[in-house]
Formats: structure tokens, sequence, C-alpha cells
């Protein structure tokens, strides 16, 4: 099954809210998900905690650099996607899950700082595309954007893209209901209603969309 | 509102693609990890020497000389002296045709 490495060196970039989005909504869609939380924090593990966890995911918890690559090959069947969350430290764990990806999706907040330490993530995986002989797709997302676009986020973005860099689109905006998923666990469908919930359900579920695209090959514009 | 289910997706699309994991790929992953400072960061095994699984005693006397030559015995082969006596022992079963 696809796997989706959720990566990057920088703390607080989003990384646990991001995979929290696309878990719940592939299996919205009617995708059986393994998330694995391979964080310390066990941010996964303390959204599956705070409410009844969504119909066909299943949460591991403790994964650690020994086992990650026995984790990943055990829950490697068709018709299904494994989802990894990692800490946010460069770390061999991060390395040896991205060794294991079909994807790997670095959240990013569009400022320099992250956008510094996120391309840490690209220098590794061009690496060990290099160790393994196989290509690693990569793409980032900007998290907690806002409405108005700062030139900060458009010069980093316009960079990326003369990179070469894939980017998806839509970014995942600032939301009340993304931050409330550690406060009711579940996903967009089944939380009390946070802000504007239509939008957060839209925004969360074209990421989600465009994610899949990418998985089977008809998504990546770099 | 969206639809409840606002994208379809068909879940045969989705296909497991073999990937390497022997030994020395996974080696010269880590390796080309460390060279970008991605470490390991999780905590070793236990610290020290292993424990040893020799737990039994024997309390026995000898004679002031024979004491001080399975010392020394034991030092020189960098062993303890209860791995001589474990020798002596199966020496002994050996040479009454126990074992």
């Amino acid at each position: 099954m696809p796997t989706i490495a959720i990566a990057s060196p920088k703390g607080g970039a989003g990384k646990s809210t991001t995979a929290v989005i696309l878990g719940t909504e592939l299996a919205h869609a009617g995708v059986p998900v393994t998330m694995l939380d391979c964080d310390p924090n066990k941010s996964l593990t303390l959204w599956a905690a705070r409410g009844t966890v969504p119909d066909r995911i299943k949460v591991l918890t403790d994964i650690t650099e020994s086992d990650i690559i026995k984790t990943i090959r055990e829950h490697d069947r068709d018709g299904q996607i494994v989802i990894v969350d990692l800490e946010g430290v460069a770390s061999r764990l991060m390395s040896r899950a991205i060794s294991q990806a079909d994807l790997v999706i670095t959240p990013m907040r569009a400022t320099t700082l992250d956008a510094m330490i996120g391309a840490r993530t690209i220098a590794l995986i061009q690496e060990e595309e290099e160790a393994l002989g196989r290509s690693i797709p990569f793409a980032i997302v900007f998290t907690m954007t806002k409405a108005v676009r700062s030139k900060q986020h458009s010069g980093i973005e316009a960079s990326l893209s003369d990179q070469g860099v894939d980017v998806i689109k839509p970014e995942l905006m600032e939301r009340a209901a993304f931050s409330s998923f550690f406060e009711f666990g579940g996903d967009l469908y089944s939380m009390p209603a946070q802000g504007k919930i239509e939008n957060a359900q839209e925004n969360a579920s074209a990421f989600a969309k465009a994610v899949f695209e990418r998985l089977v090959g008809e998504g990546a514009d770099a | 509102m969206p639809e409840d289910k606002p994208f379809s997706i068909n879940v045969g699309q989705l296909k497991a693609r073999p990937k390497q994991a022997d030994q020395s790929r996974v080696e010269a992953v880590d390796k080309a990890a460390a060279e970008h400072g991605f470490v390991q960061r999780e905590p070793g095994g236990r610290r020290g020497r292993p424990k040893s699984p020799r737990t039994g005693q024997v309390h026995a006397k000898v004679l002031p000389n024979v004491a001080d030559e399975i010392s020394q015995e034991a030092q020189r082969r960098g062993v303890t002296q209860g791995v001589v006596i474990e020798e002596a022992w199966a020496a002994y079963l050996e040479s009454n045709g126990r074992r």
C-alpha cells in the first residue's frame, strides 16, 4: 500500500495536524488508513484518545527506529494507505521512514526559517534516492496560512517552484477546526462545529484529493 | 456545504510497491542520513557490561597455594575464577566418564 511519510526536522510545522487531516479525509472517502505515531510526543495517540477513532483508521503507537521498516512492511497491502507521523527532529527514524515512502510530504509554515530547515528534508531525500536507486516523490504543503498572503510566503513558494519542488495546492489554512482535532478527536464531520466548518471540510478534502492524485500518479505539477 | 463524500477514491488504484529493505540498503540509508545530521536520537540499550549468567556460588576453602594458583591463572587468561572452576569441574566429570 502506498506509504506517506509526513516529515520535517522543524518542530511546530504542522506535521501531526497534516497527518490527521489527511488520514481522516482519506478514510472518509473510503480508504483504510494505518497511521503510525513515531513522535515521542504522541500527538496522533493523543488525537485518537480524545474521541472515537473514525471508521477505517487504525493508529499504531510507539514505533521506534528499530521497528519502523518492519512495521511499514507488515502493513504493506494493496488498497490501503500508511501515514507516518514523525517527530520534528533530524533523526535516523525519519530517514528510515523516508526510505520506505511512496510520497514524502513536508508541511511548512510560510516563513524563511521553516523553508530553510525544511530544505534539509529535500537534501536527505536526494541522498536516499541515490543510496536506494529509486526515486522518492516529495512535496511540500504550506500550513497555517492566512487569507491574506504575505510577500514572504509568495517569495518562498516562487523559490521552491523555480527549483522544481512540488507544492501541494490547496495549502492548509489556519483554521479553528484544524487546531480542534486535538481537543475533540474524530474528524471534521464528527466534531462540534468550529468556525466555518464547511470551509475547513472543503480545504481538507481538496488537500487529500491532491495527495491521492499524487499517489496514483496523476497529480504533481512540478 | 460539501458533499458527504467530496471525492471518490478507487482503492484498487492503490498498489503496494516493493521497496528494498535489506541490511545493506538500510546501512546505506543510515550513512547518507548521518551525513546530513539525521542521526540516532533514541536512547540506546542498557549501558555497561551485560549481566553474567553465572549466578551460582560455591563456598569452598582451599589451601592458600591453590587459591593463589587459581587466582593467577584466571588473571593471566582474563577470565573470572568461576570460569577456571567450571573447567575443572568439566574435566572432573569427563575423567569419571560422566560426560
